[in-house]
């Protein structure tokens, strides 16, 4: 009779026994569970094989390792997920934390190479895998158009990514802006006509000349003419255009906290002006809007007395 | 002085008082002070016709001289002063909107002149006035001589500087140059004159005829017998009132412009009542212009107007009014934006001023190529490399001033020499029709008949004519537009030299 060598093995000393206590740990403590709380529970058990124990549930992705400040920690990942990922490795699993951890705004590729120290091809070929996947989304930023931002399937782009309002599908939408900038000017140039029409006191005339942001707000939202819903800061900023077109000025008051349109104890109203000065002589004269003004000169190809806009400017 | 200002004290200088003052004048504002026989031996004239050409400069105010050590002379010429030649009709018009026409006569004569006795100003605009009237008016010295005063009140016109009467007859050498003095309570003291007489009108063409040498019957008609009563007493024109006059009609017409719905409903006169007084002060207070500010309450509110900051102003919108016209209105608003933020980063000009990045990004450049905006680096680390600085659009308006300033000076040059072609282009035109002016002046003189008259007229054909109008029209056209470059010119002045004063 041969002799047949048992290892006497330990009670409970079995891997998969050791490993369905870890996760029985784990569930314990749904935050995470380090290393020694592990031996603590199970003493008997040699390092070694918890170290075995623990790769194979990493591998087959029921375990998330963390890093905290006090160690490893290794947490139950929850079963929809690992499901998800089942057939992906581990260095998409990496990515894939990444791109989940950015949240709204997305991240870059070169972010995301940084980040796992992963060479470019894998991140690629890494994204490519995800994104037929259906896990991530790629969203063209509005500042860089080359730049792709990826974030998780589902997560709706931040603002800052789209552009909000005056945006469009990444297309920065010029006629609507200059409809509302032409819409409100028309509203305040009219109020200020009807203020001078009044004729009373002057004080009265131009108080009632100005007109707060969130009546501007109220009129353009009853035009109609904006598909997109507007909100008063969409109005200051175009507000702020006609200021700096030079057509009206803005006075700030302080108003009492409730009344209508008051921002932080502060309204800030509007009225439509005059230029201070027509346009100055220099202007009037070609020399002043001449694009090769700095090659004229006395006997040279361009001179005063061969110059055309002159000539075109004197039949005028 | 920079090149273009030189070019135009040359065209100006040469157009008012001909070659050789001008080459004078040139070589002056070029080499700065120098004294006569330098100045002879570099430009190869004569003595003579240096002395003559300086005396020219110096009655008109464009040359001063002074006394070095040793005793040598120095003569400097005024460039700023030759480039006010240029506004010469703005000040003539001012006095006429003032003073009427006489006023208008009176400070014409003076800058024509430079200098000038007050008795030959009122005796000279008499007859000029007189000439115009209706046959058998004439125009007495009196009126003339109240407008000469009034004038002088309001410290339009100033006296020139003299030498000082010594006391006792000092037997030492004379100096090289006379000290000319002046105290500011005598600047604008009128001689107690009597002027009586009336303005004599000249002679009706019939005489002309005879053949006699105007000169010769001028003299004649003039009773230079008497002492002149105020001989030594010379008045000039006092061109910084003008300016000020100017300042702050710019300041009016700027408020008004602002803030015209409001005035207009202001009563005419002067009676108004003190609350609608204080409501209109609070208003022009209030205004974002902040040209006129409250500085306290005594006597009822002490408002005070903020000269440098109108002026500020004012040299801002004329900026803006030439990125205006010359890149288009888009270009304005950011302009505008940057003036206002004082410092943006590119991304921010495309937000604020909500345009496209494309677009945004050529009208910067395009700016700051014509050096309206300038860029402020602000590096992140020492190396100063370009992915790792900040780059901040700013606008620097003093020196945007300036440069808008030089080229003022160099258009107005331009349409001067354009001027002088299309009078040099018709030139052959010009003398025949003046030939032809002449012959029939001369016929109706003869008392010719009708028919010859048409003959004659007929020697300019239709066409000509039409070029002599088109010539006249262009002339005319380029002269205006002079005029108006240099209402340019003043305000971006004005706003330099506020600000340097300040410095």
């Amino acid at each position: 009779m041969a002799d047949v060598k048992v290892k006497v093995q330990p009670p409970d000393a079995d891997p998969v026994e050791i490993e369905n206590r870890i996760i029985e740990l784990c569930h314990q403590f749904p935050h995470g569970i380090t290393d020694q709380v592990i031996q603590n529970e199970m003493p008997h058990i040699e390092a070694q094989q918890r170290a075995v124990a623990i790769n194979r549930l990493l591998s087959m992705g029921q375990l998330d390792l963390l890093r905290s400040n006090t160690g490893l920690l290794y947490r139950i990942k929850d079963s929809q997920n690992a499901g998800k990922m089942k057939g992906s490795d581990n260095q998409e699993k990496l990515v894939y934390q990444i791109i989940e951890d950015a949240g709204n705004k997305g991240i870059w590729s070169r972010d995301i190479r940084y980040k796992s120290n992963l060479p470019l091809t894998e991140i690629n070929k890494i994204l490519k895998n995800l994104e037929s996947k259906k896990l991530i989304k790629a969203v063209k930023s509005v500042a860089a158009s080359k730049k792709k931002v990826y974030m998780l399937y589902n997560l709706q782009p931040d603002r800052s990514v789209t552009g909000g309002a005056w945006y469009s599908d990444q297309d920065f939408e010029s006629e609507f802006v200059e409809v509302l900038n032409q819409q409100c000017f028309k509203f305040l140039q009219t109020k200020a006509e009807t203020a001078r029409e009044s004729k009373q006191n002057p004080m009265i005339q131009r108080n009632s000349s100005f007109a707060s942001s969130h009546e501007v707000w109220k009129y353009i939202c009853e035009l109609g003419i904006s598909k997109v819903e507007l909100s008063m800061e969409d109005i200051e900023t175009i507000l702020n255009t006609l200021i700096y077109d030079g057509k009206v000025e803005m006075t700030i008051i302080a108003a009492k906290e409730g009344t209508v349109g008051s921002v932080d104890g502060h309204m800030k109203l509007y009225r439509a002006v005059n230029p201070i000065i027509p346009p100055t002589g220099l202007v009037r004269a070609p020399c002043g809007l001449c694009p090769v003004f700095d090659d004229c000169h006395e006997g040279g190809e361009i001179s005063p007395s061969n110059c055309i806009y002159m000539t075109e400017w004197l039949e005028f | 002085m920079t090149q273009a200002e030189i070019k135009l004290c040359s065209l100006l200088l040469q157009e008012h008082f001909g070659e050789i003052v001008e080459k004078i004048g040139v070589h002056l504002i070029r080499t700065g002070s120098q004294p006569l026989r330098v100045i002879a031996h570099d430009t190869g004239t004569s003595l003579d016709q240096v002395k003559k050409a300086l005396c020219v400069l110096i009655q008109h105010n464009l040359v001063i001289y002074q006394v070095h050590k040793r005793g040598v002379v120095e003569y400097e010429a005024q460039c700023s002063r030759v480039l006010r030649m240029l506004r010469y009709p703005r000040y003539i018009y001012t006095a006429k909107t003032l003073y009427s026409d006489t006023g208008e006569l009176i400070v014409e004569e003076l800058l024509l002149n430079g200098k000038m006795t007050m008795s030959a100003v009122v005796k000279k605009v008499a007859d000029r006035l007189t000439e115009t009237m209706e046959d058998g008016k004439t125009m007495d010295y009196a009126e003339v001589s109240n407008t000469f005063m009034r004038l002088a009140d309001t410290h339009f016109v100033q006296r020139c500087p003299w030498v000082p009467a010594t006391e006792n007859s000092d037997p030492g050498p004379l100096p090289p140059a006379p000290i000319l003095v002046i105290s500011e309570k005598d600047m604008y003291l009128v001689p107690k004159l009597s002027l009586i007489g009336k303005g004599k009108r000249r002679r009706s063409s019939d005489e002309d005829a005879t053949g006699e040498p105007k000169a010769k019957r001028s003299k004649h008609s003039t009773d230079n017998k008497e002492p002149i009563p105020d001989d030594g007493i010379y008045w000039q024109a006092n061109l910084d009132r003008f300016h000020q006059h100017f300042r702050d009609q710019a300041i009016v017409s700027a408020v008004a412009n602002r803030m015209d719905q409001i005035f207009r409903s202001l009563p005419v006169g002067y009676n108004i009542s003190k609350q609608v007084l204080d409501q209109y002060l609070t208003l022009l207070a209030d205004d974002p212009l902040e040209f006129v500010g409250k500085s306290g309450d005594s006597g009822g509110g002490m408002y005070v107007i903020n000269l440098h900051k109108a002026l500020g102003s004012l040299a801002t919108a004329t900026l803006e009014s030439v990125v205006q016209e010359r890149f288009g209105s888009r270009c304005a608003r950011i302009f505008r934006l940057v003036l206002q933020k004082k410092h943006l980063e590119q991304k921010q000009v495309e937000d604020f001023a909500m345009i496209p990045a494309k677009e945004a990004k050529d009208m910067l450049y395009k700016m700051l190529s014509g050096n309206f905006i300038s860029l402020q680096e602000i590096p992140k680390t020492p190396d100063h490399a370009p992915s790792r600085t900040f780059y901040l659009y700013t606008v620097n308006i003093l020196s945007a001033a300036r440069m808008l300033l030089h080229r003022c000076y160099k258009s107005i040059a331009n349409l001067i020499e354009r001027r002088q072609f299309e009078t040099k282009e018709n030139k052959r035109l010009l003398e025949k029709s003046q030939r032809v002016e002449a012959i029939i002046a001369s016929m109706q003189a003869t008392g010719a008949e009708e028919a010859q008259l048409q003959e004659i007229e007929e020697m300019i054909t239709a066409p000509e004519r039409q070029q002599l109008e088109t010539l006249k029209r262009n002339v005319n056209k380029l002269d205006a537009s002079e005029i108006q470059v240099d209402e340019t010119i003043f305000l971006l002045e004005s706003y330099i030299e506020s600000t340097m004063k300040r410095q």
